[in-house]
């Protein structure tokens, strides 16, 4: 159970907040949207998914609201806020620079 | 906008904290249930799908942890939680918590009060606006040892007009002029007192710049024209005074009667307003007899010069010894000026130094000592808890252990011990700042004149700070400390160890050396203490020159301006006559001066016949004792040569003197004193002409400036015989009763002689011995308890470590003596464990001691900093205390059944 390192870590805050950038999205949803669209290679574990959640909505970056779900339950759901939507910015910026970067390195060698 | 939402965010964590776990959990609740449904739709049995999503998603609990961390509230609900826990545990181990906390009571204690003196003495800045440019001037004759003496009024007056580095320059005088000594008698309604007075001039005032609380000061007009034969009858009281004596009620402009004269109170001074610690009761306009005014022999006045703004020490000093260089040129005379190059008996120099450095004068270096002592006892005392700490963190290993099993991180629980240490720390703290302000507060009245400033010492911020800051320091040690080998340890070992707990070689050794500082501590703290004690005790075993045993005295004062020597001589008779008939006495003497803490008159005095190595007719006597009685045979004096002063000589024209050994060697080296003849100035004791007198006696020397140092040269005069008195004597009565039981008599007697004359200083001569050593006497009291302090928390400490060994050892001693060893082997193993620490402790603490001992040989007297006889005594203490501390532990191994002990295993 060790703590993601901070370059997974900043990875995962990336993920989130791009999944949720479209909508907002539950927990749970989050988690399965990551998992679908990495076609099963991420699998979010729910003991670094929520302590993220709640990081970043520490940050200021997601703000949380409860909302019924298609089934009729509560759920808390996250949106981005304009400072996240700035940060998502940010980060995939950076994301893009160092994957570009990896790529390079791992190809040219 | 960011941070205000973050702010929000916080606030909100940590006030709606039940809403906030409530949402936590439903949205964990929510995303199992998703993974329930997902299995169960993959197939899956409810209630194995249950199971498996449960193990999927782990322990919710700990999420929350994470989740809550996240949130970064935990810093403050934990501290609660802490405190909470921390309350319960130490409650569960009262003894634990109560040897710590009253230990570290008393360290920080001890160590507060002492500081508070330290600060309120030495490193507070005096009472006055910009204290830092306030310098003392004093005359000094190297040559004599003569130190901080007063000026000459012409060079007095002098120094203020030439100098261009000071903004101002007063003087004072508490004796000499109109008024006897430092004090006065006052009369308050119809209660006679005698109260403390200075007599200063508008200068220094100015000087000062203090400003009174009511009326007006002194003008120059009142305090710089000598003229006349008495001072203008104005006085200013101090606020103590005008508050105690008449209440507070309004007293400026009228008429107190002080000295039998009825002064006008021009003024009220400020609380605490005061001259060189003087404690000053009544300030008097500063008045010299012309006489005195011109005479530059005289040296009268006490200088106070404030800086001016920029000025520095240096060049102040500069410019002084620019003028003491070519004095006598400046102001056109030979005769007794200031001299750079002071060889002779005669001759003085002057010099500055820093107003307060001359008000603490040598006190500074025992209250540092004593600083030094507190200090010691204070790593003594964390020694000794950092030990007990250690133990108890042994057998807290499991729980912390499995604490940091179920996932505490290291953080958390090194927090948890800090929270700990800081609880006990707090609460000594609070005990001994309590301990310090009820110490410092005893101190002051036991010892009033022990210490300089004492009037001023209060616990401020500086001290609450040293406070503050030894509590938390404690408090940090303890929680490093409980923690301590946690770093390097396995949690498996730990918990495979079990309740016995690890005890690795480091705690092993960190411990012992921990004992051998805490001896070594102690050994040098107890030299100290010893080396006191026994300067202490030879002060008290002096023999001051006469016996002191079933001494009853007091002193009391005939003013000037309302009685002539003849009438105050008849005074003092009557009062002698009626106390010498009081069933019980058996002698009544009265005196000038009362041995053996007096001040020295110095008086030149010319001698017949005699020419000194440089060339003088005349001597500089140091003390004047003039006597009523059969003063001899009442003090026990003996003599020497010669015979003591005899009814007869009263009747005869022919004056008499008696000198004392050293007086009669300085003069006469060798040849017969009897017979010579010397010429006293009548003027010091109130004849009208100097006449010769002859020597017919010589007396032992007895001790005149406090028993530790050596007798003067002294000269004994009659009254008897010249029917006249100086206005105050020391009566002392040779009698078989106390003090208390003679007193009613003692006031009666006087009032009927002077209602208006108060009767002070009653007490018996013990008394004054005991206050003219009262501050080697406090430090030994200090340093002893002290000392005392650190030979206890030694022993525990040796005592502890060697019970927990033998805890630890159990096992293995059960096993030696089932095997066949002897218990008295078992015991002296044990000992001699305890035993070598000590001894380790002692060399060191040894080492340390004549290392640092230098620093107190110049308050010892008698006794030598590498004194073997109190070494000796000091190392068969500590090894007598030591050998106490470790035979029990070593008993108890030795007694332990090995049927018990491997049972229990």
């Amino acid at each position: 159970m060790a703590k993601p390192t901070d370059f997974v870590q900043g990875t995962l805050d990336l993920l989130i907040l791009k999944t949720i950038s479209l909508e907002p999205k539950h927990g749970w949803a989050i988690a399965k949207r990551i998992q679908q669209v990495s076609q099963e290679a991420l699998q979010i574990q729910q003991g670094s998914l929520y302590p993220a959640l709640h990081r970043l909505e520490q940050q200021a970056w997601i703000k949380a609201e409860w909302r019924p779900t298609e089934t009729g339950r509560m759920a808390k759901f996250y949106s981005l806020t304009r400072s996240g939507r700035k940060q998502l910015e940010r980060e995939l910026a950076n994301w893009v620079r160092l994957s570009t970067a990896i790529n390079i390195v791992v190809q040219e060698a | 906008m960011r941070i205000l939402d973050k702010a929000r965010l916080r606030l909100r964590s940590l006030c709606r904290r039940p809403n906030v776990d409530f949402e936590l959990e439903a949205e964990l609740r929510f995303h199992l249930d998703q993974l329930i449904e997902e299995n169960i739709s993959s197939g899956m049995p409810p209630e194995e799908a249950r199971r498996a999503a449960q193990r999927m998603i782990g322990g919710i609990a700990q999420y929350k942890e994470e989740c809550q961390d996240m949130r970064r509230v935990n810093f403050v609900e934990d501290l609660v939680q802490d405190l909470r826990y921390t309350i319960r545990s130490l409650a569960k181990s009262p003894g634990f918590t109560g040897v710590v906390v009253a230990t570290l009571a008393l360290g920080i204690g001890a160590n507060t009060a002492i500081f508070t003196i330290v600060q309120g003495v030495l490193l507070r800045p005096l009472d006055y606006p910009k204290p830092d440019q306030l310098m003392y001037l004093t005359a000094e004759s190297p040559a004599i040892g003569g130190t901080r003496n007063a000026l000459s009024a012409p060079e007095y007056t002098e120094f203020r007009q030439m100098n261009q580095s000071f903004a101002a320059v007063g003087a004072y005088s508490t004796g000499g002029a109109a008024y006897t000594t430092g004090e006065v008698n006052l009369t308050a309604g119809d209660r006679p007192l005698r109260v403390r007075s200075i007599s200063v001039d508008a200068h220094l005032l100015k000087t000062l710049s203090i400003q009174p609380e009511q009326g007006r000061f002194f003008s120059d007009e009142e305090t710089a024209r000598w003229t006349g034969t008495l001072p203008p009858p104005i006085a200013i009281l101090s606020h103590g005074l005008w508050r105690t004596a008449f209440g507070g009620r309004p007293l400026v402009g009228q008429k107190v009667e002080i000295e039998g004269r009825p002064h006008e109170i021009v003024g009220i001074m400020p609380p605490g307003a005061d001259v060189m610690d003087n404690h000053t009761q009544v300030w008097l306009p500063l008045w010299l007899h012309p006489s005195t005014a011109r005479q530059r022999g005289d040296h009268v006045l006490y200088v106070i010069a404030r800086l001016k703004d920029g000025v520095t020490f240096e060049a102040a000093q500069t410019e002084l010894n620019a003028f003491v260089d070519d004095w006598g040129e400046r102001v056109g005379t030979k005769d007794h000026v200031p001299t750079n190059r002071p060889l002779r008996a005669v001759d003085h120099t002057l010099q500055l130094r820093a107003l307060q450095d001359a008000i603490v004068g040598n006190a500074s270096r025992p209250i540092w000592v004593l600083q030094a002592a507190v200090g010691f006892v204070l790593l003594i005392v964390c020694a000794n808890l950092a030990n007990l700490t250690m133990a108890r963190a042994g057998s807290r290993r499991r729980e912390f252990v499995l604490r940091a099993a179920l996932g505490a991180s290291r953080g958390r629980l090194l927090r948890q011990s800090v929270t700990e240490g800081a609880v006990m720390s707090g609460a000594a703290g609070i005990l001994g700042l309590w301990l310090a302000n009820a110490g410092v507060r005893a101190l002051i009245r036991a010892y009033p004149t022990g210490i300089p400033r004492t009037s001023e010492l209060t616990i401020d911020l500086p001290v609450l700070l040293v406070a503050l800051g030894l509590s938390t320091a404690t408090a940090l040690l303890f929680g490093f400390v409980s923690l301590g080998r946690g770093r390097t340890s396995s949690m498996v070992t730990a918990l495979k160890e079990g309740a016995r707990g690890a005890s690795g070689a480091w705690r092993h050794y960190a411990r012992r050396g921990l004992v051998i500082a805490q001896v070594a501590f102690a050994v040098m703290l107890v030299i100290g203490a010893g080396l006191l004690v026994q300067t202490v005790y030879n002060l008290t075993r002096i023999d001051a020159g006469f016996d002191r045993s079933r001494l009853v005295t007091f002193s009391m004062t005939l003013p000037m301006a309302n009685s002539d020597p003849d009438t105050r001589a008849q005074a003092y008779q009557r009062v002698l006559d009626r106390l010498r008939s009081v069933p019980g006495v058996l002698g009544t003497v009265a005196m000038s001066g009362l041995p053996p803490n007096r001040t020295p008159d110095a008086i030149a005095t010319p001698i017949e016949n005699y020419t000194s190595d440089d060339g003088r007719t005349f001597e500089i006597i140091d003390y004047y004792q003039f006597v009523m009685g059969d003063y001899f045979g009442t003090m026990g004096i003996p003599i020497v040569a010669g015979r003591g002063f005899e009814r007869t000589d009263n009747a005869s024209q022919g004056k008499v003197a008696i000198v004392n050994e050293t007086l009669a060697k300085r003069i006469w080296k060798g040849q017969n004193p009897i017979g010579q003849r010397l010429r006293p100035p009548g003027g010091s004791f109130g004849a009208t002409d100097d006449v010769w007198h002859t020597v017919i006696g010589v007396a032992k020397d007895v001790r005149q400036r406090g028993v530790e140092r050596p007798a003067g040269t002294e000269l004994y005069v009659s009254l008897d015989q010249h029917g006249v008195s100086p206005p105050s004597m020391n009566v002392v009565m040779r009698t078989t009763l106390p003090p208390a039981a003679l007193s009613g008599t003692i006031q009666r007697v006087v009032r009927e002689v002077d209602a208006a004359v108060p009767v002070v200083r009653l007490r018996n001569m013990d008394s004054v011995f005991a206050e003219s050593i009262r501050r080697p006497r406090l430090l030994a009291q200090l340093l002893g308890t002290f000392a005392g302090l650190a030979l206890l928390l030694a022993a525990i400490g040796t005592y502890g470590v060697l019970s927990y060994m033998v805890t630890e050892r159990r096992r293995e001693i059960g096993i030696r003596v089932a095997l066949g060893a002897a218990r008295s082997h078992v015991l002296t193993q044990i000992m001699k464990q305890g035993l070598q620490v000590t001894a380790i402790g002692v060399t060191i603490g040894l080492a340390g001691a004549l290392a640092v001992n230098r620093l107190i040989a110049s308050l010892l007297f008698g006794v030598q900093p590498t004194d073997t006889a109190t070494i000796a005594f000091v190392i068969a203490t500590i090894t007598a205390v030591a050998v106490l501390a470790s035979w029990l532990p070593a008993w108890r191994a030795s007694r332990l059944d090995p049927n018990v002990v491997l049972r229990d295993e």
